[in-house]
């Protein structure tokens, strides 16, 4: 009876730090003292490099682990052979590309595989709990008193029929100790959210509501996988400082699952790295960014675009793809696609061992050739030709506007998704517009490509021809009985065109986007998700069209994906003479892309200019926050307080001024128009940088002298 | 949509419904042999009479007017007089359709919770939903009379745990307030009268309620599967919830939706059904009284019945509408 009470998790609500929402002072006096566990330290303090986890602390464990599950009658071997510890209180960040079985070792931990289909080998343990055997009850209990889990879509891991109130006091054990949860990861007004559902919540709230159930307990061991990959960069940035709060004020550990290096080198102490199911290399956070040891890792680090990436030239990305899980190589997975690969890499796995630079012996890599990549030099591709220009406009869109109507329980609301938006591009010019979900900039993508109908303004286009679109998720948006050639053919159909030059022209858009002439006869489906948004672009360019409009083309795709998607469409912009309007959520990937970019907040533009300029020199606060919200190794986050207004009910004034840590009385007063930085601007109009703020960040001082330090002249 | 809007809709959705029986029943009854004005005076009835009679009918206006007559009657609650009874067939309407709406309330009730028990025990493999199902699904194979005899036969006769025909055997069963056997006996305190109904609506019930039970089970087996696979399924475990916590709590009340339109569609069924089971029961429904009223070309009777019937569907299917919005707070309907 003792026993059976011990194990439920709300046994005694414990107090629990009631956090401010915002990052302010040291959280003094809000230590928690917890019965359940009395030898977790408190950790106030994460050291830079925190010494290696002593086995009598950790949490869980797992070794030599090998996980299989059946999928579709063939047995895909997920994880083939992982050893890892996570230590009490300890962040540690497991990163890998999508299949690298980095998300079936967190549901594996959390005993939440499916078990019919699933076989298990090695050694599991959590919490000094043996597990390898377990039941699906000795699962649950374990899950229930010292487990907690965050998924990595807010939208749908919630119960939409369930009020909040209910979903988190049924973990929580009382609605008391649910608004004390609720208020702890920062949900203003949390007594009133109890009787919300989750689709009253934005996205990043019902993160939080996520995290507040997690954290119930409170748990030993938080399963985060991808917690943050949903959202948009500012709430991310938001909920990576939370989660790291919520560690050192109740020093639980956490599994932080994540595709992206940048976010992990955020939260995490240690990062493991996963690859095909093994485990390429595991260390300190820091050593793991500054020093990669395997070729893999380096890859990623490659791959993965910063505000500094320099962009004259194609991204290092990593060549090929995963290896099939249901087949996987005898040797290293990595040995498909490594740049330094052995005769020995195929034959053979290496065991992780301690890197050999590493004194400490945290540092582990498991690969035969990691003393050659020490020593050698970055590679760079050759530089970009000079993209070509020509006189006209590709597109001239006028003071835009677009409002839905939406209903709203008992009336009909609009929603202004566009509020007054002009835009011009030039032939064989991209443009990237940029802000977060709600910002209008996917609907002005969609009024220039005709589908939907503006409600004033104009867009018209320059050139002869159709814009074509990309669209985020390709596979969706390839008809899934079609075969390739079929998918590609239905762009020719107007033209003028014999059959045998149709199938020509198929091979030749197939060549162009870098896909080899078989997969005309494939379906989608039989395609990975890289080489679907290759027929989705191959689609776009067969006939060449004087535009492209690109939605989040790669935001659903792995780093390294991401990054050959990006080089081709810098190559077929350069090529194809193609202006371009790529929509994206990631300033990182617009300033690769793109010559211009168009900051969008809540159905207007806000600031506009060359990529460099904006960049480099952001004068919209909003700017500002969006480039500090980027989570790249070694920058410090900082980010915008709380979550866009509603496009239901714009504010006036200013729609940023809630906010914005520059605003002026005057902010919510006075709407800023678009005006230009510099009013001496020289050279075409559509180059002109323009922001719509009151109280603009000044660009930099020059330096006593006279000599400016950017490269503009007339500054403030 | 906002609820006004949406009960307008409905409401005139069940107009439209009911211009088209009416509309069907008026051509029905020209279509057919009967004269009204004979089957109503008697076949011994003089050439005269009848003729007197046809006038006195409208039978010799023409046809358009005589439609206008009749929906004009229809409108203002004149069905006409049955020309079997000679009663209003309103008065026979109100005297027969408490006995069917207490049967076919039953019948739902049972087909929605068997329905239930079939989807929830299916979906979530518990022990016995093997059995369950097999039981439900023959049962739902045979055809209704067989059922109803089988039953007879064995629970009547072999057994007799259940009377076989009638609503109840005891005397002077209560006249109101609301025609529910039932709920009046229950109101009047008379708790043997209350077993005693029920016991005689339980055969009756089942019978009707076993096929519709099938097909909401299975919708609603299909529909759990697949918000078991949903990433709120996934929270719910990870909570450590019980497997039953997280399928009643969480998983049915998200599958819902289908099962109860499946639910409004079978409704439809059942009331086809009940005339066959009133026949084999002696339940003095509606159900009987068609059954009594078909043979004999009684249109008045028939097409009152018919529009009845056709109420009670449109009815039960926005209340389906309904029940469906309050299950999921995101639904506008």
């Amino acid at each position: 009876m003792i026993m059976a009470r011990a194990m439920t998790r709300h046994r005694q609500p414990e107090p629990l730090a009631v956090l401010p929402e915002y990052p302010g002072g040291p959280l003094s006096g809000l230590a928690t003292t917890r019965g359940k566990h009395p030898h977790a330290p408190v950790i106030t303090d994460i050291p830079a490099s925190p010494a290696p986890p002593r086995p009598a602390e950790r949490v869980a464990a797992v070794e030599d682990l090998h996980v299989t599950f059946r999928r579709n009658g063939r047995d895909v071997q997920a994880l083939r052979g992982v050893s890892l510890e996570i230590a009490q209180g300890e962040i540690l960040g497991l990163v890998g590309e999508s299949g690298s079985g980095k998300s079936v070792l967190g549901l594996t931990l959390l005993g939440l595989h499916p078990a019919r289909t699933t076989t298990i080998d090695g050694k599991l343990e959590v919490c000094n709990q043996s597990l390898v055997a377990a039941t699906p009850e000795d699962w649950r209990r374990l899950r229930k008193t010292h487990m907690g889990a965050v998924f990595q879509d807010p939208m749908t891991s919630l119960n939409p029929t369930t009020r909040l109130g209910r979903q988190v006091s049924e973990v929580a054990g009382s609605s008391a100790e649910a608004i004390r949860l609720l208020n702890a990861v920062g949900i203003p007004d949390a007594e009133r959210r109890l009787s919300s559902y989750p689709h009253e919540l934005s996205g990043g709230l019902r993160q939080r509501v996520m995290l507040a159930m997690a954290i119930a307990g409170p748990p030993r061991l938080i399963i985060a996988d991808e917690p943050t990959t949903a959202l948009d960069v500012t709430v991310q940035a938001q909920i990576l400082q939370l989660l790291r709060r919520l560690r050192d004020d109740l020093g639980m550990a956490m599994l932080f699952i994540t595709h992206d290096l940048g976010v992990a080198s955020q939260v995490a102490d240690r990062i493991a790295v996963l690859y095909g199911g093994r485990l390429m290399e595991i260390g300190p956070a820091g050593e793991i960014l500054e020093g990669p040891a395997h070729p893999y890792t380096d890859g990623l680090l490659r791959s993965r675009l910063t505000l500094t990436t320099g962009r004259d030239r194609p991204i290092a990305s990593l060549a090929g793809e995963p290896p099939d899980p249901t087949q996987p190589p005898s040797g290293c997975p990595f040995s498909l696609r490594c740049a330094f690969v052995w005769d020995r890499c195929r034959d053979e796995m290496p065991a992780p061992t301690v890197k050999p630079q590493d004194t400490t012996g945290s540092h582990m890599v498991a690969c035969w050739r990691t003393d050659d990549l020490a020593s050698s030099g970055q590679e760079l591709a050759g530089k970009w030709p000079a993209a070509p220009s020509a006189p006209g406009l590709a597109v001239l869109a006028n003071n835009v506007t677009k409002a839905f109507t939406v209903r709203k329980g008992f009336r009909t609301q609009k929603l202004h998704a566009l509020r007054g938006v002009s835009l011009e591009i030039a032939p064989g010019e991209v443009v990237a517009l940029v802000g977060e979900s709600g910002s209008g900039k996917s609907t002005l993508l969609r009024a220039m490509a005709g589908l939907l109908t503006i409600d004033s303004g104009s867009i018209e286009f320059g050139m002869p021809g159709h814009a074509q679109m990309v669209f985020q998720d390709a596979g969706a948006s390839l008809t899934p009985w079609l075969s390739v050639s079929t998918l590609l053919k239905e762009r020719l159909t107007r033209a003028d065109l014999s059959s045998n030059e149709r199938a020509d022209r198929v091979r030749a858009s197939l060549a162009t986007v870098g896909l080899p002439a078989e997969v005309a006869s494939a379906k989608p489906r039989e395609l990975s998700g890289g080489q679907r948004q290759r027929v989705a672009l191959a689609r776009a360019i067969a006939m060449p069209p004087p535009m492209l409009l690109c939605d989040e083309p790669t935001s659903a795709l792995d780093v390294s994906l991401a990054a050959s998607i990006l080089n081709l469409i810098g190559r077929l912009r350069r090529e194809l003479s193609m202006a371009v309007l790529f929509v994206t959520h990631d300033l990182a990937v617009a300033r690769m892309v793109a010559d211009r970019v168009a900051v969008m907040y809540l159905g207007r533009i806000v600031e506009i200019g060359p990529v460099d300029d904006v960049v480099g020199n952001p004068r919209h606060p909003y700017t500002r926050a969006l480039l500090a919200s980027v989570p790249d190794p070694g920058a410090k986050l900082t980010t915008a307080r709380g979550e866009p207004a509603s496009p239901l009910d714009p504010p006036d004034g200013c729609a940023f001024e809630p906010r914005c840590e520059r605003s002026g009385d005057d902010c919510c007063l006075c709407d800023p128009t678009l005006d230009l930085v510099r009013p001496s601007h020289t050279g075409p109009a559509r180059l002109a940088r323009k922001v719509a703020c009151l109280h603009p960040i000044a660009g930099v001082p020059r330096i006593p002298g006279g000599l400016p330090t950017d490269r503009h002249e007339g500054d403030d | 949509m906002n609820p006004l809007t949406f009960i307008a809709r409905r409401l005139g959705a069940a107009v439209v419904i009911l211009v088209i029986l009416v509309a069907a029943m008026f051509t029905l009854s020209h279509l057919s042999h009967t004269d009204p004005a004979h089957a109503y005076l008697g076949a011994g009835a003089s050439k005269s009479a009848v003729a007197a009679e046809r006038a006195k009918l409208g039978l010799n206006l023409p046809i358009t007017t005589q439609f206008f007559h009749y929906v004009g009657n229809f409108l203002h609650g004149n069905l006409g007089v049955s020309y079997r009874t000679r009663n209003p067939v309103t008065q026979d309407l109100a005297e027969y359709l408490p006995a069917t709406m207490e049967l076919a309330f039953y019948a739902l009730l049972l087909a929605l919770l068997l329905g239930l028990m079939l989807g929830v025990a299916s979906a979530g493999h518990w022990r016995g939903a093997r059995i369950l199902k097999f039981v439900m699904v023959s049962g739902a194979s045979a055809p209704l009379f067989l059922l109803a005899l089988l039953g007879i036969l064995i629970f009547y006769g072999h057994l007799g745990w259940l009377p076989a025909s009638g609503r109840t055997s005891m005397p002077n069963p209560p006249t109101g307030p609301t025609g529910f056997l039932t709920l009046d006996a229950l109101l009047a305190g008379r708790f043997n009268m209350l077993i005693n109904a029920l016991e005689h609506l339980l055969m009756p019930a089942t019978v009707l309620a076993i096929g519709p039970a099938v097909s909401i089970g299975r919708v609603l087996r299909g529909s759990l599967v697949t918000v078991l696979r949903e990433d709120y399924i996934r929270t719910a475990r990870s909570k450590g919830l019980r497997e039953r916590a997280v399928l009643l709590r969480h998983a049915l009340r998200n599958s819902v939706g289908p099962a109860l339109s499946m639910t409004g569609l079978q409704a439809g069924l059942l009331l086809a059904g009940d005339v066959v089971v009133e026949q084999v029961f002696a339940w003095p429904g509606i159900g009987y009284y068609a059954a009594q009223s078909i043979p004999v070309g009684d249109f008045p009777a028939i097409s009152g019945v018919t529009l009845v019937l056709g109420l009670g569907y449109v009815l039960i299917n926005a209340l389906v509408d309904i029940l469906q919005r309050l299950a999921d707070p995101r639904v506008r309907i």
